[in-house]
């Protein structure tokens, strides 16, 4: 009887788990495969086995002499800017969204639901109109560099677009709520009787952030690094807008193998390559936080 | 450690403190010209129901709210607009406040790492604290993984290892279950016997505050009613809701028929004259209608056609120790008598009649 419903439970989510797996696993799958095969001659793959795409994610042979390997130094330059932004990126949002975060928990009830609602209103934007407006802000004859040149505070306009310095103001602009409400939710839920027990206790207002606050709200920075960090990395817009061809991120370089590179291996193995830097980022990162709070449920 | 106990003198004077939260027609005035002074090394206790304002009074000597008039002197330092930080007061939270991703000693340790004590003064205090609450074995645990009662014993033991110089306590049995609450109670009075330090005490529990108090403040309405010892409080209540918060009461609405040497005659049903104590500020005159209240035990049950009084039996309710008689006198007034009980003594039967014999002196006449 007990066996019966037992089998009965596998039948009814039956329906949910082959979902899960081709829309999960299928179309990793096919990258995986297509990453092993030959570029076809107008784009789309040809069936033939090769490692040349996984070669060449990381090597390159000279034009003239192909026995001469060179590191593909134009690609790992990609991946390491890639990691520093996203890092950059993640780093500014908790940086901006603690305080944003604890402002909104510390509003009376009734009114935290208004600011909330606020902070997801850029959202009803599309992400592309978004970006384009950072761009009138920043460009050469853009609002920034007017208004300086107008002060007299610089004389000729300073280049922002297609900067590192652009791509990184675009997506911390863009990721910045995803810090915010996980900070939120994790403040939401502190209890601000442990503040005052703080202060009771002979802390400053540095002290009683450093040792009760942030270690309290941590579980909302982890959730909001992770959250601001995965997509960071697999950006595409925002670089390829703001950034341009001089600030490219693996996603751009991924969509030029599947577009103009007409390259879809390389384009498939760039793709894994992105994938195994977000599973080896997270569980590093997963590490590192939960080794320092690997006391709170003690000997359990 | 006991540097304070044997210093006399005032801890703490509140001078005139009102506090009052919102503005306009939405005000709250949480408390109304608060006259108090506590005495160094003393067991205070402020008693009143929930909303009373005593736990306001709590937070404003905490430091947590600041008066909107009024003068608050700690060992004679004018402390209004200090932060709670710069306070030698400690409080222990109603429901422990303990920090939950701190064990259980770098809770204890906390206050007096951040006065910035040298890693060897902190583990000394913190273990001597963990021996005084008896929670050595407990030392590495999380808070999570303690009882009610080992987590107000650590509340405890944080709250004293800074060495206050007067301790708040926000009701800090109320969450805890009958037997762990009288266990605490005897506790928590040892302590505060050892360390000498001045405690503050915060409870809507009249028993506990009974036990345990050298002195208490009975608060209503953000007021102080009446201010003395136990014994003061129980058996001369100067008004009519202090009678009724502590303990139970009997209330007598007579007539006066002589006022002498602070000593009124009153008549009471059936005839007989008796002479009651009067409240503090009161003046009750020739002929006038007073209330006035005689504690449950301060009456005895006599044969019927002697005694004060003569009243009918309604019931009585066994209550192990004692018994509670409830009667009907003669003008229809309630009144209830306890009796201590003995082995095979019968209760009355309902509707006999008998006679009530008042202790002499027990009867009070109540301000208002």
């Amino acid at each position: 009887m007990k066996r019966d419903s037992h089998r009965w439970k596998w039948i009814l989510v039956s329906p949910a788990l082959v979902v899960l797996i081709l829309a999960a696993s299928g179309p990793l799958l096919i990258v995986a495969v297509y990453s092993v095969l030959s570029p076809g001659n107008m784009g789309g793959v040809a069936w033939d086995f090769s490692t040349e795409a996984w070669f060449r994610v990381f090597f390159k042979r000279d034009i003239f002499d192909p026995e001469t390997v060179t590191l593909n130094a134009d690609h790992l330059a990609v991946f390491q800017r890639t990691l520093w932004l996203s890092f950059q990126t993640t780093l500014i949002c908790a940086a901006l969204g603690f305080p944003t975060a604890w402002f909104i928990a510390t509003r009376p009830v009734n009114r935290r639901m208004v600011w909330l609602f606020l902070i997801t209103v850029p959202f009803w934007t599309n992400l592309l109109i978004r970006t384009f407006a950072i761009q009138e802000l920043i460009r050469n004859t853009g609002t920034v560099n007017t208004v300086l040149v107008w002060l007299g505070l610089i004389r000729e306009p300073v280049d922002l677009m297609y900067t590192d310095f652009a791509v990184l103001l675009g997506m911390s602009y863009v990721f910045l709520p995803l810090m915010v409400l996980p900070l939120y939710a994790a403040m939401d839920k502190l209890d601000f009787r442990l503040v005052e027990a703080g202060y009771d206790l002979y802390a400053s207002r540095l002290q009683v952030l450093w040792h009760v606050i942030l270690p309290l709200v941590k579980p909302g920075f982890i959730a909001g690094s992770i959250l601001v960090f995965i997509p960071s990395i697999g950006a595409y817009v925002t670089p390829r807008v703001l950034g341009g061809g001089r600030s490219m991120m693996m996603g751009n370089l991924i969509g030029l193998q599947f577009g103009q590179g007409r390259n879809w291996p390389l384009g498939s193995a760039l793709a894994m390559v992105l994938l195994v830097i977000v599973v080896v980022a997270l569980i590093f990162y997963l590490r590192i936080t939960t080794r320092e709070t690997g006391g709170r449920d003690g000997r359990h | 450690m006991a540097d304070g106990a044997q210093q006399s003198g005032n801890e703490i004077e509140i001078k005139a403190v009102s506090k009052v939260f919102g503005l306009g027609a939405a005000a709250f005035h949480a408390l109304t010209e608060i006259d108090l002074t506590i005495r160094t090394g003393e067991f205070f206790t402020l008693l009143g129901p929930s909303g009373c304002g005593k736990t306001t009074l709590l937070r404003v000597i905490a430091g947590f709210e600041h008066p909107s008039s009024g003068q608050l002197r700690i060992k004679g330092q004018d402390v209004v607009g200090q932060a709670p930080n710069r306070r030698l007061v400690n409080t222990v939270f109603q429901n422990y406040a303990l920090f939950p991703h701190m064990t259980v000693a770098q809770n204890i340790g906390f206050g007096l790492k951040m006065l910035g004590r040298p890693r060897s003064e902190i583990d000394a205090t913190t273990s001597e604290m963990l021996h005084l609450v008896k929670m050595e074995a407990m030392a590495m645990r999380k808070p999570a993984e303690l009882s009610g009662g080992q987590q107000q014993r650590v509340a405890l033991a944080r709250a004293l290892a800074p060495r206050p110089r007067v301790l708040l306590l926000d009701e800090p049995l109320s969450a805890l279950d009958l037997k762990l609450r009288k266990e605490m109670q005897t506790e928590l009075k040892r302590l505060q016997v050892e360390t000498g330090i001045t405690f503050v005490f915060v409870t809507h529990d009249q028993e506990e505050a009974l036990t345990m108090s050298d002195r208490l403040a009975v608060m209503n309405k953000g007021r102080i009613l009446q201010l003395g010892s136990p014994h003061d409080i129980y058996h001369a209540p100067k008004e009519r809701f202090v009678a009724d918060f502590i303990g139970e009461t009997n209330f007598l609405s007579l007539t006066v028929s002589a006022v002498a040497g602070g000593c009124a005659e009153l008549v009471l049903p059936g005839g007989r004259t008796v002479s009651a104590r009067i409240a503090e500020g009161v003046l009750p005159a020739k002929g006038e209608t007073v209330s006035a209240v005689i504690r449950p035990e301060q009456a005895q049950l006599v044969e019927a056609g002697t005694g004060d009084l003569s009243a009918t039996v309604d019931g009585s309710v066994f209550f192990g120790t004692d018994t509670h008689i409830h009667l009907t006198l003669e003008d229809s007034q309630s009144f209830t008598v306890r009796r201590q009980n003995t082995v095979g003594q019968a209760d009355p039967a309902r509707g006999a009649r008998v006679g009530l014999a008042l202790m002499p002196g027990a009867l009070q006449v109540l301000r208002g």
